[in-house]
């Protein structure tokens, strides 16, 4: 039995049995009334001035944390991804391998979550607010780097070889053959990986480290939830709106040649974006300074914390089975839940055309909600433990998800997002839900499915970030760790951790790009996801 | 000839961006009628496909299918308006991921439930019909486990008329199916849908070459929206086809 | 392609309306949880006074300025509160100097005396030194009040809350209670306890029946009954802990380096001496919920670190 193509897409979604089977098992009902306040302060949120103004402040706080770290990742990851380059080095100095010796030591920033580099940072160097933006930057500077290392290697070389044949100096012909083709496609992604960043200042914040985040936290627990939904709404607007702005410049400025006249357009575009760029610079300092960043916080040298005597057995003694059992356990879980629950979703809603609107909107709420925060807000309803953290991942990544799913399965379609293919079965009589499953998750099947193997290694990262809700595997006992200021067991969890991450990430690479191949083979223009990288072997 | 109307257009208009892409058009189709629809790039033949098979809903006029205004769109009934009207795209509108087979049984979609849905995406079904389609259509039935995308574009063109006829309509559509085919494959596609749309079948059908108008029999001249002239194929002569695509060579293809 | 530009200018637009909340300059309170160490090294002499967020914010906020407002006329110095969002990081930010003066609760207390040695215990409530901490318990959840420790049993099977991690009165000492009677972590319904975060939210959630039981510092469970916010008919003390030695002001060890000689002294008499009987220090004994600050006698905290040693928060 050949399983064919549209369901594959929603194979993911059977764990939805198990996971309906567990949940009335798990759950208690305590809470329910406090969750039936919570929705209706959705409605009813504060609009105290107070409040709003505090909340303002705090995104303020939010927003500028988010946009210094991209920018400094940006930089960081340019610069070591240059460094990272195999073509760089060879056309430099005529020896590859240093570009592989960087590669493979970018490798362990990328693999730990920004929120355990915040919290490291933060228990090494203090409260300052330069540790969020460092806590976003590092790891974040390690994906632009590796993107940007790809990206330049699988570049043609010919222009390069042709410019330096012809005596152009070194840095000369790099600059000339390579930077024109490299830029849209940096820039494309760029503007994606603010959209992260705004998500990881939110979560950073969560955690104390400066921002709305907090006051999302501390409104929950303490139950104010119309206050809380006040800075949700503000947050929601900006997130839509940054989303939406930087969704309208990738398409101006990075989109093929389709809808610009040449050379004209070219220019305009250019010039557009050299007024951007020089635009960013005054606001990036004066955010900083408004936030009162002082990176050299960073290199100052502090009292290291006095190290207790390091006990081995103690970490040896940790459950390590169970700890990594449970959280690949929690991990498969959550991505599972959220790359089959996202085209589930569109199927059930399919036939309204508000269900479209409706969905748009949770999953919306799904990406700007932080996970700790489903998972406090789980606990009213559902007991503690790995299938509550799986799910407030979920919820979180079925949104980012969804939008791809839409994104990718509406381009080239009509006002409804209908591709040509489910047109004709609509017009030949088959229901709205039928024609999507077989005339549109047909054609976005194999893409859908790469980036979700990525996202899957992105979740494993992630799932550190529920460990508020106990017994959720190396998570919960990292943060137990971090409060009891064990250093021996930090340091072992981290390493577990960014151990199965790399795992998980070669995993999932080639998971990706036998799915990718795939879909080459196949004659149809499939359309790519936006934000995960056209070319092959990209992490978004 | 006057069967039973099989579709029915009344003083349709359809708005477009700068002038309207039909205007004012009527025509009438009985069973077993053959009409081709010929015209510029531009004219509106397939805004015109687009409201007979409901793609479309036009702003004035009215459109009858056997007599029956088009039901609220997503209801039961006007899926089961629609199962009786096949259309054959101009971009055929195959699903390339999936077999041969399960594009045929594609069309069935309309009277199948989701098991039966499901099942075609995991199994075989109905081979036997799918099979004596494809022979019917000189297709080797060894394709019918074949992902289309592996097929010549002949091959998917008759992979399409298979899955058309397999939807088994009494409205054919068909949308220049002829303009990508060398002149052999045209003749034979041409002759099997002329073949197949006997009463209480209709065929409409647009397409760009007069040479092949004979066999119609009616030929509608479009231009600019509006319908030119509407005429048995015997009474075309070759003035009112140079009237009809005079200037238009360069005509904007953006309004589609 | 209008529409797109149309779209983008929009956008553009709202985006920018919302920079005014990023670069407009800030009140201080906005960001000082941020920014502790430019007016350090601007020289300005700035006492920076900050406590574990183990209640709701807002009373925190409205406690620690009248504090602040107090210590600053006391002292003739400048004090600035900087709220902390997180029990660990108050230690972190202690140890690193981000902070000068802290209300610490006993664990956390330790915690950062061992982590900053020559810290100094400046005074604590007159409370203090015979903490308790009480169990609640929602009557849904079909729980009794017990007399003896070894009841504590019949919590197993419940979904049962701790406040933070790191709190003495709302984790620790309950748990090493808990142990004593023979009840592990893993013992509750789900395998695991819950985390609250505070003492307020640990009420909370027990009155609504999201949790059948929890752990409180008694002055704050006393405080919420009085108050109102605690419905004695939706939640009620199922037992109160034997005594422990409990919060605590901690000051660094180089006050005197920075505000002069004999500040510490001068600070430590300030809080000792504050009274009833004047209306703004009255107001901040009421919200501490004592009568009088009282100096610390150190040794009173081995207990605590005992306890935190055998619990793995201490190492």
């Amino acid at each position: 039995m050949r399983l064919a193509t549209p369901l594959w897409v929603l194979a993911p979604a059977l764990v939805l049995v198990p996971v309906f089977g567990l949940l009335p098992g798990l759950s208690h009902g305590g809470g329910w009334e406090l969750i039936g306040q919570f929705a209706w302060a959705a409605v009813t949120p504060s609009l105290d001035p107070l409040v709003l103004g505090s909340a303002l402040q705090g995104l303020g706080v939010t927003v500028g944390i988010a946009l210094l770290g991209w920018a400094a990742s940006l930089v960081l990851g340019l610069v070591l991804g240059l460094l990272s380059s195999r073509t760089v080095w060879r056309t430099l100095s005529g020896n590859a391998w240093p570009a592989e010796v960087i590669r493979r030591l970018l490798a362990l920033p990328r693999a730990i979550h920004e929120l355990l580099w915040g919290l490291l940072l933060l228990a090494l160097l203090g409260l300052k607010p330069a540790v969020a933006i460092a806590a976003i930057a590092i790891p974040y500077g390690a994906l632009v780097a590796r993107m940007t290392s790809d990206l330049l290697d699988a570049l043609p070389t010919r222009q390069l070889e042709a410019l330096r044949a012809a005596g152009a100096g070194p840095i000369g012909a790099l600059l000339t053959a390579l930077g024109p083709p490299l830029m849209p496609q940096v820039i494309s992604y760029g503007g994606y990986r603010l959209e992260c960043a705004l998500r990881s200042a939110t979560l950073l914040g969560v955690f104390g480290l400066g921002g709305l985040g907090a006051e999302l936290r501390l409104t929950l627990q303490s139950l104010n939830f119309r206050e809380l939904w006040s800075g949700l709404w503000l947050l929601l607007a900006v997130m839509l709106s940054l989303e939406g702005l930087l969704g309208a410049l990738r398409q101006r400025w990075a989109m093929p040649q389709r809808f610009v006249l040449s050379q004209g357009g070219v220019g305009r575009r250019g010039r557009e974006m050299v007024l951007a760029g020089v635009a960013l610079v005054p606001l990036l300092v004066g955010v900083a300074r408004v936030l009162e960043v002082d990176p050299l916080a960073l290199v100052q040298p502090h009292p290291l914390p006095p190290a207790p005597p390091v006990d081995w057995a103690g970490v040896a003694a940790l459950p390590w089975p169970s700890l990594i059992t449970n959280t690949l356990v929690l991990t498969l879980t959550a991505a599972a839940l959220a790359v089959g629950g996202a085209p589930l979703l569109l199927l059930a809603v399919r036939p309204w055309g508000w269900g479209r609107v409706l969905v748009q909107l949770l999953w919306a709420l799904g990406r700007l909600w932080p996970p700790p925060l489903t998972a406090l807000l789980l606990l009213f309803v559902v007991q503690p433990g790995v299938l509550t953290g799986a799910l407030a991942l979920a919820f979180h990544n079925l949104g980012i998800l969804g939008r791809l799913l839409l994104e990718a399965s509406e381009a080239g379609g009509d006002r409804a997002g209908r591709t040509p293919a489910e047109q004709a079965l609509e017009a030949s009589g088959s229901g709205a839900r039928l024609a999507l499953l077989y005339g549109r998750y047909s054609s976005v099947a194999s893409s859908y499915l790469a980036y979700g193997a990525y996202r899957a290694d992105v979740i494993l990262r992630e799932s550190v970030v529920v460990g508020l809700v106990g017994a959720t595997g190396l998570g919960s006992q990292l943060l137990e760790a971090l409060s009891s200021f064990a250093w021996d067991q930090i340091a072992a969890l981290v390493l577990a951790y960014a151990g199965l991450t790399l795992l998980g990430e070669d995993l999932s690479d080639r998971i990706r790009q036998r799915l990718l191949a795939q879909q080459h083979t196949s004659s149809s223009a499939t359309s790519a996801i936006p934000g995960s990288p056209a070319a092959d072997a990209l992490p978004a | 000839m006057s069967g039973p109307a099989v579709l029915e257009l009344e003083a349709i208009r359809v708005a477009g961006r700068r002038a309207p892409r039909l205007d004012g058009v009527t025509l009438r189709l009985a069973a077993g009628e053959r009409v081709a629809l010929i015209g510029p790039s531009g004219a509106g033949k397939s805004t015109m496909l687009g409201v007979a098979n409901g793609l479309i809903s036009p702003e004035q006029g009215t459109v009858r299918w056997r007599g029956e205004p088009p039901a609220r769109a997503g209801s039961g009934r006007r899926r089961r308006q629609q199962a009786r009207i096949g259309t054959l795209w101009q971009d055929l509108r195959l699903i390339d991921e999936l077999s041969v087979q399960q594009n045929i049984n594609a069309a069935r979609l309309a009277s199948w439930g989701w098991p039966r849905a499901l099942l075609n995406l995991l199994l075989p079904m109905d081979s036997a019909a799918c099979a004596q389609l494809l022979s019917r259509l000189d297709l080797d039935p060894a394709l019918l486990s074949q992902p289309v995308s592996a097929l010549s574009g002949g091959q998917r063109q008759r992979v399409a008329l298979a899955r058309l006829l397999r939807q088994e309509p009494l409205l054919l559509l068909a949308d220049e199916p002829l303009a990508s085919l060398d002149p052999r494959l045209a003749d034979e596609l041409l002759t099997l849908l002329l073949l197949e749309a006997k009463a209480p079948r209709a065929l409409l059908l647009s397409l760009h070459r007069p040479d092949l108008l004979s066999d119609f029999d009616r030929v509608v001249g479009l231009r600019a929206g509006r319908i030119v002239f509407d005429a048995p194929p015997g009474a075309i002569d070759p003035s009112m086809l140079q009237a009809l695509y005079a200037g238009a060579t360069a005509a904007p293809a953006g309004a589609a | 392609m209008r529409v797109r530009e149309r779209l983008t200018a929009v956008l553009a637009g709202l985006s920018l309306a919302l920079l005014p909340a990023v670069v407009s300059p800030m009140p201080p309170a906005a960001l000082a949880q941020n920014s502790p160490q430019p007016a350090q090294q601007r020289g300005l002499k700035v006492l920076r006074v900050s406590a574990i967020p183990d209640q709701n914010p807002e009373k925190l906020n409205r406690l620690y300025g009248l504090v602040a407002t107090e210590l600053s006329k006391q002292l003739g110095v400048s004090v600035k509160y900087v709220p902390v969002t997180d029990y660990a990081a108050a230690v972190s930010a202690f140890r690193t100097g981000d902070l000068d003066l802290v209300w610490f609760g006993g664990l956390t207390g330790v915690q950062a005396t061992l982590q900053k040695p020559g810290a100094r215990m400046l005074a604590q409530r007159d409370i203090d030194a015979q903490f308790y901490s009480v169990f609640i318990a929602n009557p849904k959840s079909g729980l009794k009040p017990i007399r003896s420790i070894n009841q504590l049993s019949e919590l197993k099977g419940k979904r049962f809350t701790f406040g933070s991690e790191s709190s003495t009165s709302g984790r620790l000492m309950p748990q090493y209670f808990l142990s004593q009677a023979g009840v592990k972590l893993k013992d509750f319904a789900g395998g695991a306890p819950g985390f609250s975060g505070s003492h307020d939210a640990t009420i909370a959630l027990v009155q609504s029946g999201a949790y059948d039981a929890g752990a409180v510092n008694e002055q704050v469970w006393k405080a919420n009954l009085r108050s109102g916010k605690a419905n004695r008919s939706k939640v009620f003390q199922i037992w109160r802990t034997p005594p422990y030695p409990d919060y605590m002001w901690l000051a660094q060890a180089n006050l005197d380096q920075r505000f002069g000689k004999g500040f510490t002294t001068k600070l430590q008499k300030a809080i000792v001496g504050w009274k009833p009987s004047d209306p703004e220090q009255k107001q901040i004994l009421v919200l501490f919920g004592a009568q009088q600050f009282t100096t610390v006698n150190p040794a009173g905290y081995k207990q605590i670190e005992q306890v935190g040693r055998q619990i793995g928060k201490i190492r």
